[in-house]
């Protein structure tokens, strides 16, 4: 008796959490589904970015002035002190999201200490900041706020921070650290180097025919002041990437769970009838046997 | 260019695509002054400057919307504006708009470059204050 009762107990207890799991998997599945939305809209200002950056670098080619030197695409010829910024989430239940964006961030601390660059660590997200914390690793800066729908605001104004940085010297690197969005069934966790920037042009462009534009004012002019716009869209890129990545994550974290409670309520079940079923046979034979004594 | 009759404003902020419409004319504030755009303009690549974007129907109301700096491209009777910010002058108020300039104009300017900020913060502010006066 006792065993079955706590068979159905268990069995409360499974289909609990597989509520709220299959709850939590149809929520990500909205919020990835808004952030998809976000970051395909946000696709539309890069890429006409670079459609004026390819327009612009021919024309610039044509009068003769090829090289750019804005300051944030200077390579410094030696890299001393550096910016890593881990983007990670401020919730867990989402896999192994996480673990591997931290993951490729520890090598990447590792990789500079054994270069001898001097890392300065920013995290984004509650999970990155108390894993960093439980390692002991000092932070720079810590940053709660992004959430699923990060602002080109608040991104802004970061972004402006680490130009300012750079231009003035005090960091000769931007490494960032997140999951990048390949499609919905591929996501990475990579190291992209964001400064200084190392093309302008992200591959090949399209190359349509050319066109006589107006320039006011000139070309270069125009350039310059296109790279720190283009370097603030690719690290609100990174920020979007992140944030459609870690709702995929979620969202397959929690339907395998939900199966998983299915799998599990239904050999909770089965050991349950069987129970069951032994003490209805032996209550029966227990009748019978007294019956039998009787006679 | 007889064909380019019709001209379509894009704004694109790095967001959203804030407008995608038809209009009959437009206005907007390059790095310099303002410039005005009629169907047929040849093509062009340009600097924004901050300010006021009208653009007119082809009903003859306007739409307008403040911008924040960027980049222009026109190409083939399509106006693509390129900007980090585009409000609706509504949503700007007329308060906080004045707070901004106050903040602006209270910033220390010690070097060469802060001192561009500078100018090109109390710019901004004094634009956002003079849209939201016309509200």
């Amino acid at each position: 008796m006792a065993k079955a009762r706590a068979i159905v107990k268990r069995l409360k207890a499974v289909r609990n959490i597989r509520k709220i799991t299959r709850t939590m998997e149809l929520v990500a599945t909205a919020k990835f589904k808004k952030a998809m939305d976000r970051a395909s809209e946000a696709a539309a200002y890069t890429r006409k970015l670079a459609e004026i950056v390819a327009d612009l670098s021919s024309a610039a080619a044509r009068q003769g002035t090829t090289e750019l030197t804005h300051p944030l695409l200077q390579q410094r010829p030696q890299i001393r002190k550096s910016i890593l910024l881990v983007l990670n989430s401020n919730r867990g239940l989402c896999g192994g999201y996480n673990a591997s964006v931290l993951r490729t961030a520890q090598a990447t601390l590792a990789e500079n200490r054994a270069a001898g660059i001097a890392t300065s660590l920013e995290v984004s997200g509650k999970r990155g900041i108390n894993f960093f914390r439980f390692q002991k690793q000092d932070m720079t800066d810590r940053y709660t706020h992004f959430e699923d729908q990060p602002q080109f605001d608040e991104v802004d104004l970061l972004a402006t921070r680490y130009a300012e940085l750079f231009v003035r010297g005090e960091i000769d690197q931007l490494q960032v650290v997140y999951t990048k969005f390949i499609s919905a069934a591929r996501q990475v966790p990579v190291c992209e180097t964001l400064l200084p920037i190392a093309s302008l042009e992200p591959g090949a462009g399209s190359t349509s025919p050319a066109v006589e534009y107006e320039y006011l004012p000139s070309p270069a002019e125009i350039l310059e002041e296109l790279v720190p716009a283009s370097f603030k869209a690719r690290l609100f890129k990174c920020f979007l990437d992140a944030a459609v990545s870690e709702q995929i994550a979620r969202r397959v974290a929690m339907k395998s769970a939900t199966e998983n409670a299915d799998e599990m309520i239904r050999s909770l079940r089965m050991t349950y009838n069987r129970a069951r079923q032994s003490q209805i046979t032996s209550e029966l034979s227990e009748i019978i046997g007294g019956a039998a004594a009787l006679e | 260019m007889a064909t380019a009759q019709a001209l379509r404003l894009v704004v694109v902020t790095p967001e959203r695509t804030q407008l995608d419409e038809t209009v009959e004319s437009l206005r907007f504030p390059l790095y310099d002054g303002e410039i005005g755009i009629l169907p047929g303009r040849l093509p062009l690549i340009g600097r924004l400057g901050v300010g006021e974007l009208v653009a007119t129907l082809p009903g003859g109301q306007t739409t307008r919307l403040f911008i924040d700096g960027g980049f222009v491209q026109v190409n083939r009777g399509v106006v693509t504006l390129l900007t980090a910010r585009a409000l609706p002058p509504e949503s700007i108020s007329l308060e906080s708009a004045r707070q901004q300039l106050d903040v602006a104009l209270a910033k220390k300017a010690r070097s060469p470059v802060e001192l561009s900020m500078k100018d090109a913060e109390t710019q901004r502010a004094r634009k956002m204050v003079a849209i939201a006066r016309q509200n």
